[in-house]
């Protein structure tokens, strides 16, 4: 469905707002949506908040040895996955995406096999936590390499447009990725080949402890799609609804033969840049504390206590149900053992080389033992 | 004598030659008020100032290439790489540019720049964070290759690094960081680059390894002298240019030569070390070089431990040597 009229404009000096601090619809369009759809945006807000604080627990407890903190991005993720055809656009996300991929419908059990590192990974242990990927949902495999993702992202589109799928490649990134010759040299190219792709920076203004001055010199990021020659969004991405309807509208323009679109959703970061980072070295608790009262997931319950949706109870059951579907999937991940050693010589090529096999046939031999 | 850790060596090498030389200036992410991630820079920018500790744009290809510039136009530039995994991005200025520059301008140019990076698995990092990629550097013409397994090495060495007048890798195993400590001089010393330590003198086999694997390879040498062996122990220290010298006339003492490295084996500095010794010393030698070392795979994280070489598989490899 291409949008009747386009309902956006590129290139805003103020970030795209639908919903208010206060909770109120402050668009000029009616949002339109059924009241299941609204809550739905909740719930899985929700469920990415406490994915996020099970993560962090499974660090404090040692379970496993990374993480990245999604916290303060959940408004923007849920945004993304609810305007993209699950299971059939394409998303390439970045390690901080798990708030995304689980809205998306990656399985829980899943996440957290990839969390362990463990035989529940279907990726088989081999990348660190916070990488996951879906073939089944057409969910590319995270790469570590900031901005390495671009390009295949480009490539991706323009195999879509050229097989005629009516598929969109959504890419997330950060605002450092924007600093890395990859993410021009993917851009320009998407540009130029009228890619149906839609890139979108999850700006939470730190690339670890380098805030976004020390990153780029524009007014913004989105302003720096005008040099390529598509449109820019600048949008706030604490608010789900803009999220949602940007996404939503540069989705269905690539959709339509029109070209990719660069969507900026700034948001907070909560946490630190990851369990391995300090984050006190380098921002004051002041302004952590000031972004906090900004939570996202505040802004939109006031909203949906003014549509009559949401009410204590009702989020109370739901934080129950979540946190039970975690711990259950937890349980389930935790069962799954360690991954056969053995399989560390599997995937290097479809099919194992001479020197594989003696290098394979050695640790065989050295287990054995 | 201070005591130190290796990170603290390399904290205390850069605050000493910024100190002595207003040249001497540090680029790269998160450098400055994070102090780097391992923290080798730390305290340096509040001590310097954030032009001479500069946090940059995320881009190891503008961190390199503009260490190129830096260089050429008369800075002493260090630029640290995160993560030796994410040297790639920034590969095409580092062999492209840093490495040809003095070659290819006649000698009119030059990049006498360091470029630092923790390197090697261990830390449950998976391939993106455990990588040891440095025959790709020593395969490249122009280019001098550190890797350190020691505080003392790696003060000696940075600060040779930081004063030579060619663009030298440094590369620091990250899994040793904290892992190891020793006394290390507090005054000003340079240790050569090209020259390898003889860790333990012996007559009965050469071990020659370098970075995060001195330590199995240390404990393997241990354990044989303790089985009434005795081995002779190498730490290459410097991979390009390597000491050829120290390695032949160990390897024409003993016989025998074991390479122990952690990067994958095809093409490695493993295969470049036992293949100069099988050309050398081919009537010397009692038994054919071997070599153990990491897998031709990426570096997987759930075999983390796995991947390295091991105090066994060293112990095995030995003693087919010895039993040849
Ligand atoms: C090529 C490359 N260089 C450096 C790193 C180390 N690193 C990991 S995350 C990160 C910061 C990324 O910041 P940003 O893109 O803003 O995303 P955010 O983490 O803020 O969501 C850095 C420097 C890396 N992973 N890849």
């Amino acid at each position: 469905m291409v949008q009747e009229k386009v309902r956006f404009q590129p290139f805003s000096s103020e970030p795209i707002r639908l919903v208010d601090e206060q909770g109120h619809w402050v668009a000029p369009f009616e949002h339109g949506l059924p009241p299941e759809l609204l809550q739905r945006f909740y719930r899985d807000m929700l469920a990415a908040r406490l994915l996020d604080e099970k993560l962090v627990i499974l660090i404090r407890t040692g379970k496993t040895s990374f993480i990245a903190p999604h916290a303060g991005h959940e408004a923007a993720q849920v945004g993304i996955a609810h305007a993209l055809r699950k299971g059939h656009d394409w998303l390439f996300p970045y390690y901080r995406d798990m708030g995304l991929v689980l809205a998306l419908g990656v399985p829980l059990v899943e996440i957290f096999g990839q969390t362990l590192g463990n035989a529940a990974d279907p990726a088989k242990g081999r990348q660190m936590p916070s990488h996951p990927g879906s073939k089944a949902l057409n969910v590319f495999t995270v790469c570590s390499a900031i901005a390495s993702h671009i390009p295949p992202a480009t490539g991706a589109a323009l195999s879509m447009k050229l097989r005629r799928t009516g598929q969109v490649a959504v890419c997330t990134f950060g605002d450092g990725a924007t600093s890395e010759g990859d993410w021009h040299a993917g851009i320009n190219f998407a540009a130029v080949g009228r890619a149906p792709a839609v890139f979108v920076c999850e700006n939470n203004r730190y690339a670890i402890s380098v805030n976004i001055s020390k990153q780029t010199a524009s007014e913004n990021i989105a302003i720096k799609a005008q040099a390529y020659g598509m449109p820019g969004y600048y949008v706030d991405g604490l608010d789900v609804l803009a999220s949602y309807f940007v996404m939503q509208e540069a989705i269905e323009r690539a959709r339509a033969g029109q070209g990719p679109s660069l969507v900026e959703l700034v948001v907070h970061r909560f946490g630190a840049h990851s369990s391995a980072d300090d984050d006190s070295r380098y921002r004051s608790r002041e302004e952590l504390a000031a972004e906090r009262q900004q939570d996202p997931l505040l802004r939109y319950q006031r909203f949906l206590e003014q549509q009559g949706l949401w009410d204590a109870q009702w989020a109370n059951e739901l934080r129950l149900e979540i946190s039970k579907a975690l711990e259950a999937a937890l349980q389930e991940a935790l069962q799954a053992g360690e991954p056969d050693p053995l399989e560390m010589f599997d995937d290097v090529y479809a099919a194992r080389p001479w020197h594989l096999e003696e290098q394979r046939r050695l640790v065989a031999e050295e287990l054995q033992s | 004598m201070p005591t130190m850790t290796l990170i603290q060596a390399i904290n205390t090498a850069l605050d000493e030659e910024m100190k002595r030389d207003e040249r001497v200036m540090l680029l790269g992410e998160d450098v400055g008020k994070r102090g780097g991630v391992f923290l080798a820079t730390e305290g340096l920018q509040q001590k310097y100032g954030p032009d001479r500790v500069m946090d940059t744009p995320l881009s190891e290809a503008a961190i390199i290439g503009a260490a190129v510039g830096l260089a050429a136009h008369g800075m002493r530039p260090v630029a640290e790489i995160q993560f030796a995994d994410y040297v790639f991005p920034g590969i095409d200025q580092l062999f492209s540019q840093a490495a040809k520059l003095r070659y290819r301008s006649g000698g009119q140019f030059s990049a006498p720049m360091v470029v630092r990076m923790p390197t090697g698995g261990g830390v449950k990092g998976g391939h993106h964070h455990s990588q040891s990629p440095e025959a790709h550097f020593a395969h490249t013409a122009g280019l001098k290759v550190i890797v350190v397994s020691t505080p003392y090495d790696a003060k000696g060495l940075l600060k040779a690094a930081i004063r030579n007048d060619d663009p030298v890798v440094f590369m620091e195993p990250k899994r040793l960081y904290r892992a190891v400590k020793e006394e290390v001089p507090a005054d000003d010393f340079l240790l050569p680059i090209g020259k390898a330590a003889v860790r333990r003198e012996g007559r009965d086999i050469t071990l020659v390894s370098y970075g995060g694997p001195m330590v199995e390879t240390l404990k393997a040498a241990e354990e044989m002298v303790a089985a009434g062996l005795d081995p002779e122990v190498i730490d290459l220290r410097t991979v390009m240019p390597w000491d050829k010298e120290t390695v032949l006339a160990s390897v024409a003492k003993t016989g025998r030569l074991l390479m122990i490295s952690e990067a994958p084996r095809t093409a490695s500095i493993a295969s470049e070390v036992t293949a100069t010794v099988s050309e050398e010393l081919f009537d010397q030698l009692l038994a054919p070089p071997l070599r153990v070392t990491g897998f031709d795979t990426p570096y997987p994280l759930a075999q983390d431990k796995l991947y390295m070489p091991t105090v066994t598989r060293i112990l095995a490899a030995a003693k087919r040597l010895l039993d040849y």
